[in-house]
């Protein structure tokens, strides 16, 4: 009788402090468990499944509207208990895996996540298990699940990277599943923009989930993974092309479509080559950040490292220094990255150089500039007429595939010649061009070679031919005046021999 | 100088009776009819087998024969050697054409019914000559080791290792292991070199011999007219004979310079073998028949017949005059002379056939 009192005191007070569920269920297994001051059960009255209308006995079987607990509890009744391993995430992805039974809670939002979850790292990095390494409430918690906005859910923007660094920021635990994946992706993000922002407290800064997605978690190896070098600039520009959501920031939102335009964009999206960057590969990862004005070069320098040690060893990087200007962006830019044509080094208006240098203002680096476009010039013009001419002679039939090798040593200093320009020295400048340009005329002069030995075989062909023929005529007349003569002579031997 | 000349004219009188020879060469006559004109075809081709030593000569002063080596010494030898790629140049369009003159001798003669008595030894022999001449040019292709030659050996090889029962040995002594290698190029360079060279010296010595032994034979049916025409052969056919080769040296030279032998691209075991990849013109019919028998012929391989076929039929070439018993008689017979035709035809539809599929 009390019991009956308690419980209807209980439902009444319950009736005002909370919401009615959605498809209002008879729950007498809450009830009671309640009245046992049952964390698990204050818990769910507090989820958003209690509010859907769900009964305790939607996970664990059982018959919720009865209050005998013998009846409630009976496995005639379908109650299993407390469900454990993959018997948990089953229980959950027969409601979130049916897009039409979660239609029938009200629910308009994504479906599917326990298929998403199977085919994730977090299943095949169990092992001989076969079961998933994570469940579902490993994350979103048993009986007080809420909403992922929710402040209070641990996979809250503001908690959920405490929630994933509990695993992967412990070594050991990371050793059993994964040994080679790093444990210091909690410390830097830190460091990066979006931890210090989200430390303090903005939701809307990117965690865990919002690069790596929440359920279908993939090895960045993977092409379809979210953190795929090719996916990568798609991933960062969901927010940072968004004007909207980068609202109230002070950063552009044009990175991704000057990255697309960028020569490693290019390469990236259009020519899919992995080697090229992504966003990370310069701003970092997990501690992203803008490279700070005296780091850029040690960023750039990652792949273009004699470039960058050239520059560095260069009067331009102290100078740059004093200045406040950016080392490899000045002239290159940054997301807009073009490739380098001849048109960076020259000193008409709009060109990096011109913009310090002037004859009446910096007289040596004008010239200095000036000279080396001119052998710049010389080179790629030399080398390309050598090419022009011996593609002519390999047209007439000639053999040129030697003078074609050597003249892969000038091309090749061309090549050089567009690294040796970052040491902004005429005389180390030279040391690399001025022996390809040597190669590259003797190639043309080479090329000029066989061009004129076609016309002097030709030549050469027409004086034998003439002397040959000559030799004929001469010969046929002689053959002629002889068997005229051995005619006459047999006309007056009477002989009958014929010739 | 006079009483010098005469002193070394007796001098040879005593050791070689060179006053024989001269007495010889003067009363030495070649019939005269209205075949004559392919009496020449022997000089030509003799000719063209001289250009053939020469050249090959001052080619084998710079040629040296390795996986490694062939290739970069032709091209040495083609671009900085003075006139190189002229010896090569002419080496190989001699060598083509050395093939054409020889065939057309050889089918000049067996229309002609030359090989008649007492002509057999010079007709074998002959034959024999005409079987080296291709065997040089298959040896002779792959020397320069460039991808064309690499592939076409491969094939031709692969063929001649279809024969029944031998095949496994033949391609074994032609490769020198199972694939062609620098093992392949030093035997094919021994026999292009040495083991041919000897062979062909001999046959052609005997060739000579017996063609001077027994002097030109004349067509069935102009030896019955009567009293022969003749003329005689130093100076008259002898002049001929040089202003031909004169001749020939001219198309020769034009050949070289207008259309100089390619090099290519250098052999790759591991390359894919380009598409398009035929034998010499003078091989293209056999390959022809050979890609459209089908895949069974009776109880045989396809391949296998065709090379059945073709053997044979080349080893009975060899003694047609032993089995033409009517021109052994001195009897014209239709029957040689058809089957002669038959052959000339099938080779010509056939090569023009493969230039045509190509």
């Amino acid at each position: 009788m009390r019991t009956t009192t308690i419980r209807t005191l209980l439902v009444l007070a319950c009736a005002f402090l909370i919401p009615p569920p959605a498809a209002a269920q008879q729950d007498e297994c809450l009830t009671c468990h309640e009245m046992m001051d049952d964390a698990a059960a204050t818990a769910f009255t507090k989820g958003v499944h209690r509010r859907a209308g769900l009964t305790c006995a939607s996970c664990h079987g059982g018959d919720a509207t009865s209050d005998d607990m013998e009846v409630g509890m009976s496995p005639a009744r379908g109650f299993k208990g407390v469900p454990s391993g993959q018997d948990i995430s089953t229980a959950c992805g027969k409601c979130h895996d049916d897009a039409e039974r979660m239609a029938n809670f009200g629910y308009e939002g994504p479906t599917g996540q326990l298929t998403t979850l199977l085919g994730s790292a977090h299943s095949r990095h169990a092992g001989e298990s076969k079961q998933l390494l994570l469940q579902c409430t490993d994350c979103h918690g048993a009986h007080g699940i809420r909403h992922a906005e929710d402040p209070a859910s641990p996979v809250s923007p503001l908690r959920v990277v405490e929630l994933c660094s509990s695993c992967h920021s412990d070594p050991s635990y990371m050793r059993r599943y994964n040994p080679s994946l790093p444990t210091d992706q909690l410390a830097k993000y830190r460091t990066s923009v979006h931890g210090a922002q989200n430390l303090r407290g903005n939701s809307k800064t990117a965690t865990c989930a919002d690069c790596h997605t929440a359920h279908d978690i993939r090895p960045a190896t993977e092409s379809t993974s979210s953190v795929n070098a090719l996916n990568i600039p798609e991933t960062c520009g969901r927010c940072h092309s968004d004007p909207e959501y980068m609202r109230g920031s002070d950063l552009p939102t044009t990175q991704l479509a000057e990255f697309r335009s960028s020569v490693h964009g290019k390469a990236l999206l259009d020519r899919r080559e992995l080697s090229a960057p992504s966003c990370n590969d310069c701003h970092g990862n997990h501690g992203a950040a803008p490279p700070n004005v005296a780091s850029i070069s040690n960023v750039c320098g990652t792949c273009h490292a004699l470039n960058a040690d050239l520059f560095q060893q260069s009067r331009h990087a102290t100078e740059f220094a004093r200045m406040g200007k950016p080392e490899c962006e000045t002239c290159h830019g940054n997301h807009a990255v073009q490739p380098a044509t001849l048109e960076l080094l020259a000193l008409d208006s709009g060109s990096p150089c011109a913009d310090c240098h002037s004859e009446s203002t910096a007289p040596q680096g004008y010239r200095a500039a000036m000279q080396m476009r001119m052998l710049l010039d010389s080179l790629m013009e030399t080398v390309a007429t050598a090419e022009k001419r011996l593609d002519a002679a390999e047209q007439k039939g000639m053999e040129i595939d030697n003078i074609r090798f050597s003249l892969r040593d000038a091309r090749q200093a061309r090549l050089q010649s567009r690294t040796a320009v970052h040491a902004f020295s005429l005389e180390k400048f030279r040391e690399v061009v001025d022996p390809g340009l040597a190669i590259a005329r003797q190639a043309l002069v080479a090329a000029e070679d066989a061009n004129d030995e076609y016309y002097y075989r030709r030549h050469g062909l027409a004086v034998a031919t003439l002397f040959i023929t000559l030799t004929i005529v001469l010969l046929a007349l002689h053959i002629r005046r002889i068997e005229r003569r051995q005619k006459k002579e047999r006309d007056t031997q009477g002989d009958h021999t014929v010739s | 100088m006079n009483t010098r000349m005469q002193g070394m004219r007796g001098w040879l009188n005593d050791r070689i009776d060179l006053d024989g020879i001269v007495a010889f060469a003067k009363h030495k006559t070649v019939p005269s009819h209205r075949h004559s004109i392919w009496y020449y075809f022997g000089g030509v081709t003799l000719f063209l087998f001289i250009i053939q030593v020469v050249s090959g000569i001052l080619l084998l002063f710079y040629y040296r024969p390795g996986e490694d080596t062939a290739f970069e010494s032709i091209r040495f030898l083609m671009t900085k050697v003075q006139f190189g790629w002229l010896m090569r140049s002419i080496h190989s369009w001699s060598a083509n054409l050395m093939v054409l003159a020889a065939a057309v001798h050889m089918f000049s003669v067996y229309l002609t019914k030359a090989y008649r008595r007492p002509r057999e030894i010079t007709w074998v022999s002959g034959v024999l000559l005409f079987y080296l001449t291709l065997a040089f040019g298959f040896s002779g292709y792959l020397l320069p080791w460039n991808e064309l030659a690499y592939f076409a050996t491969k094939v031709g090889t692969d063929i001649a290792g279809s024969v029944p029962f031998v095949g496994g040995f033949v391609i074994e002594l032609l490769r020198g292991g199972e694939q062609v290698s620098g093992a392949t190029l030093s035997r094919f360079f021994g026999f292009h070199v040495a083991l041919f060279p000897a062979i062909f010296t001999v046959l052609l010595g005997l060739h000579l011999i017996m063609v001077q032994k027994q002097g030109m034979s004349t067509p069935i049916g102009h030896e019955e007219e009567g009293e022969q025409r003749t003329m005689p052969f130093f100076p008259n056919f002898f002049l001929r004979d040089v202003l031909l080769w004169l001749i020939v040296l001219n198309i020769l030279a034009v050949l070289a310079v207008f259309f100089p032998w390619e090099l290519g691209v250098k052999a790759d075991a591991f390359a894919p073998a380009p598409a398009g990849i035929v034998p010499e013109w003078y091989f293209l019919f056999m390959f022809q028949v050979l890609k459209l028998l089908p895949a069974h012929v009776l109880f045989l391989d396809g391949e296998v017949f065709g090379v059945l076929l073709f053997g044979s039929a080349m080893t009975l070439w060899i003694f047609i005059p032993f089995f033409d018993r009517k021109s052994q008689r001195g009897q014209r017979g239709r029957l040689f002379t058809a089957i002669g035709l038959c052959v000339i035809i099938f080779i010509l539809f056939f090569t023009i056939l493969g230039w045509v599929m190509l």
